[in-house]
């Protein structure tokens, strides 16, 4: 039975999964390894698997461990978060006296659907551009909704450096936002 | 911090209350920012906005693209090794 059950996984979910991953881990090849990596899991744990689930469910619930695993292995190839290149970064937002250095610009407050798919690949390509850690930590609360804790512990880095990757990552997440369409329709 | 903190000050505060309950004396400080800053109000509000809209299930992500050819050849193939072996 496995061979048509893993196939028809990837027929059936496989486009689902990578969206699924891709929008967390922030590239193409990455996203394609997870999709992979839970798809030969999956054939191994299908003995386990009571059928209580949706196929589609049981699988992003394995999906959700190799993106982490994927993540943590990343983490450990680039240098951590509280570099002095970021803090620069941050610094240059403020003035001396901790005032913005620009004033911030309303976002509109989009309805139609066409609008919001627009809004969601600017959402994602500004995700894909911060810094692989901030860019990593980010999506693991925001598109993942894990909790802090959870995140530092999973990915071993401390809640420090965990509040300051965040708080970076919510700071050029917004400017990019504003500097890419989201400011146009003024309201919000 | 001085008992009004700035802007910069409160961003990081803002940032930490999307994450976690504030000690007491924090959360009156951002408050009290909040209170005499547009600005900082704007940054509040918009982080909130961001989770909302990173949030949406991904469902709605149907016009995002999804695996190439070469990728699902290649992964297919990977499955096919190991149900063989």
């Amino acid at each position: 039975m496995s061979t048509l059950d893993a196939q028809t996984w990837l027929a059936d979910h496989g486009d689902y999964l990578f969206r699924v991953a891709r929008r967390q881990l922030h590239s193409d090849e990455q996203a394609e390894d997870a999709v992979q990596e839970t798809l030969l899991a999956a054939i191994v744990a299908q003995a386990r698997y009571a059928g209580d689930a949706s196929p589609r469910t049981w699988l992003t619930g394995i999906l959700k461990h190799k993106i982490v695993d994927l993540i943590r292995k990343q983490l450990r190839e680039v240098a951590l978060p509280c570099d002095e290149e970021g803090e620069e970064a941050v610094d240059l937002l403020f003035k001396q006296d901790g005032h913005w250095a620009e004033p911030l610009r309303p976002w509109g407050n989009p309805q139609a659907e066409a609008e919001l798919s627009q809004l969601r690949h600017v959402l994602d390509e500004c995700a894909d551009r911060l810094k692989p850690a901030m860019a990593q930590v980010f999506s693991l609360r925001e598109v993942a909704g894990m909790e802090t804790e959870e995140i530092c512990k999973e990915l071993g880095i401390s809640p420090t450096n965990c509040w300051v990757l965040l708080h970076r990552a919510r700071l050029f997440m917004r400017q990019c936002l504003e500097l890419n369409g989201f400011s146009k329709a003024g309201a919000a | 911090m001085k008992w009004i903190p700035t802007c910069k000050e409160t961003t990081v505060l803002a940032s930490r209350a999307m994450d976690a309950r504030l000690p007491f004396a924090d959360r009156v400080a951002m408050q009290l920012h909040l209170l005499i800053c547009e600005n900082c109000a704007r940054f509040a509000r918009q982080l909130h906005e961001m989770r909302r809209l990173f949030s949406v299930e991904t469902d709605a992500y149907d016009d995002a693209k999804g695996l190439t050819d070469t990728a699902r050849q290649r992964i297919a193939t990977e499955l096919q090794d190991k149900l063989d072996r």
